[in-house]
């Protein structure tokens, strides 16, 4: 294509034919950067605040306490908790329950990232669950890669989060998670698939809480609840480089993003009983 | 008060199902899968929320684990002996201990023997967090009761749930279906554990099959399917 030099390497960028000159325009300070003027192809046809297809299934091992398989897309994840079992591990505290996370890949051995990956899960799930109830038991998540098609992370904290619930293991609230990757400055897309993954600046994992329904949110200080209630965030994780001001779109577009993850969540964790009472 | 619209829907963990603060002087019993954190009761674990007059709330869920309550009587196995316990599993984040001297007519001279693996029917006395669950083989009078080893028959495991139905009041159809022309006895742990045992084989087999797979059926589709067992082997 016969641009001027300025965008040679993204692929996913075209600009519009209106575009007269060949440079890029200089970017406003907190503004959207490209004003309408980019237009984002990605290879599936998706705009780039769309998520993939989301499925759940909860229950699948049968000798699991709980258990629970996540996809997005192609993205495929399968976890199991196991417990609360009685006692805990030497470091650890035993006035609070303890988890541990084991983090299997699809094939290759056992290294570095599968840790980090497994330390990540552990303080996000940490932080999710009600410490005080059991104490001096150990629960074991187990989470199996079994596809890998981009955003592995989020996709893997949402399996182990419903396996948790299967579980019975009280938590404080759902953690619901979302990849957001950045394209260019200013260009934030939602749950890159992995070939896009290797084409972005940057991207980041985040994790927020589900948005639940409260009967404190019926008063009249609607605006004011709603800010508080949802305004946590349980962990974010970044690769690359990125502005402050990139982070902060990455963070407002994730958590538009996670009421639609919290709806799904919703309705596959309702109880699966025959209604006859 | 706000809560009547949770009343027997479902509810996720992260949901504030009552604001203390706004009403006025009661007093209301919290039961499992719900928090009290200050003045606001959010729900800890997925299921329905449930109400019992006068002030009873409590999220009625189905789990593979048990959390121990105090009164309920569950299926143990013996894990192993002490001086003056026994440790048995039951399925809890805790192993639960049973005095050697819970027996009707229990005394240090007649100590039962116990060898790991032996089911036992027995009762929950004391449960608190973090402690380890008291058991006993007598019922709050000290008479036996029906508790104790259980022998011969066959142990599956089931949910939480599942058990619960099982012992509900009408008789759950299955059982109904089957008692009109089995001959069986069973044993109900409220920790999901089910006991069977009956004269042949088959009894056992068939009942124990049609109590798993009725989980997930309504009253007369479980009916339905008991019909067409008892047609398979009569």
């Amino acid at each position: 294509m016969a641009w001027g030099g300025s965008d040679p390497g993204c692929p996913l960028l075209r600009r519009l034919p209106d575009q007269t000159s060949g440079r890029r325009t200089t970017p406003a300070a907190g503004a959207p950067q490209f004003e309408g003027l980019m237009e984002i192809d990605r290879a599936d046809g998706r705009t780039p605040n769309q998520l993939r297809p989301l499925s759940c299934s909860r229950g699948v091992l049968h000798r699991a306490h709980g258990s629970a398989s996540w996809s997005q897309g192609n993205t495929q994840i399968l976890a199991a908790a196991y417990g609360p079992k009685a006692g805990t591990k030497k470091n650890e505290n035993p006035e609070r329950a303890s988890f541990e996370v084991i983090w299997k890949p699809k094939s290759g051995q056992i290294g570095k990232q599968e840790e980090e990956y497994e330390m990540i899960l552990k303080r996000t799930i940490q932080s999710i669950c009600v410490l005080t109830v059991n104490p001096n038991t150990t629960t074991s998540v187990i989470v199996q890669v079994v596809h890998d098609d981009g955003a592995l992370l989020p996709c893997a904290i949402n399996a182990a989060c419903a396996a948790l619930v299967d579980a019975g293991i009280p938590l404080k609230h759902l953690a619901v998670s979302i990849c957001c990757s950045l394209v260019e400055p200013g260009i934030v897309m939602l749950d890159p698939t992995k070939l896009e993954e290797e084409k972005m600046k940057a991207f980041t994992y985040l994790v927020f809480p589900n948005s639940s329904h409260s009967v404190l949110n019926k008063g009249s200080a609607q605006s004011e609840n709603n800010d508080e209630t949802e305004q946590g965030l349980i962990t974010s994780v970044t690769h690359g480089i990125m502005s402050v001001d990139d982070y902060l779109q990455c963070l407002e577009r994730g958590r538009a993003a996670t009421t639609k993850l919290s709806d799904f969540l919703r309705r596959n964790l309702q109880p699966q009983l025959p209604s006859n009472t | 008060m706000e809560t009547p619209g949770f009343i027997d829907q479902p509810v996720v963990p992260g949901d504030v199902v009552m604001d203390l603060s706004k009403m006025s002087n009661q007093t209301i019993k919290i039961g499992g899968g719900l928090r009290q954190d200050s003045d606001l009761i959010s729900v800890v674990k997925a299921g329905k929320l449930r109400f019992s007059k006068p002030n009873k709330y409590w999220v009625e869920t189905s789990q593979k684990r048990y959390v121990p309550c105090v009164e309920d009587a569950i299926l143990g196995i013996v894990v192993d002996t002490r001086a003056d316990n026994f440790l048995i599993d039951i399925k809890g984040p805790a192993i639960g201990f049973l005095p050697v001297l819970a027996f009707e007519g229990g005394s240090r001279r007649n100590i039962p023997k116990f060898e790991p693996g032996t089911l036992i029917y027995v009762r929950v006395v004391k449960a608190n967090p973090g402690t380890n669950p008291e058991l006993s083989c007598t019922d709050a009078s000290g008479r036996a009761a029906e508790f104790g080893p259980l022998k011969e028959g066959f142990m599956f495991e089931c949910t939480t749930g599942l058990s619960r139905m099982l012992l509900s009041s009408p008789t759950c159809p299955v059982l109904e279906e089957f008692g009109k022309k089995l001959s069986f006895e069973i044993a109900v742990g409220l920790n999901g554990r089910v006991w069977v045992n009956a004269a042949s084989p088959s009894t056992i087999i068939v009942v124990s099959n049609a109590i798993m797979k009725s989980e997930s059926l309504s009253g007369t589709q479980q009916r339905i399917m008991a019909q067409k067992l008892l047609e398979r082997i009569q």
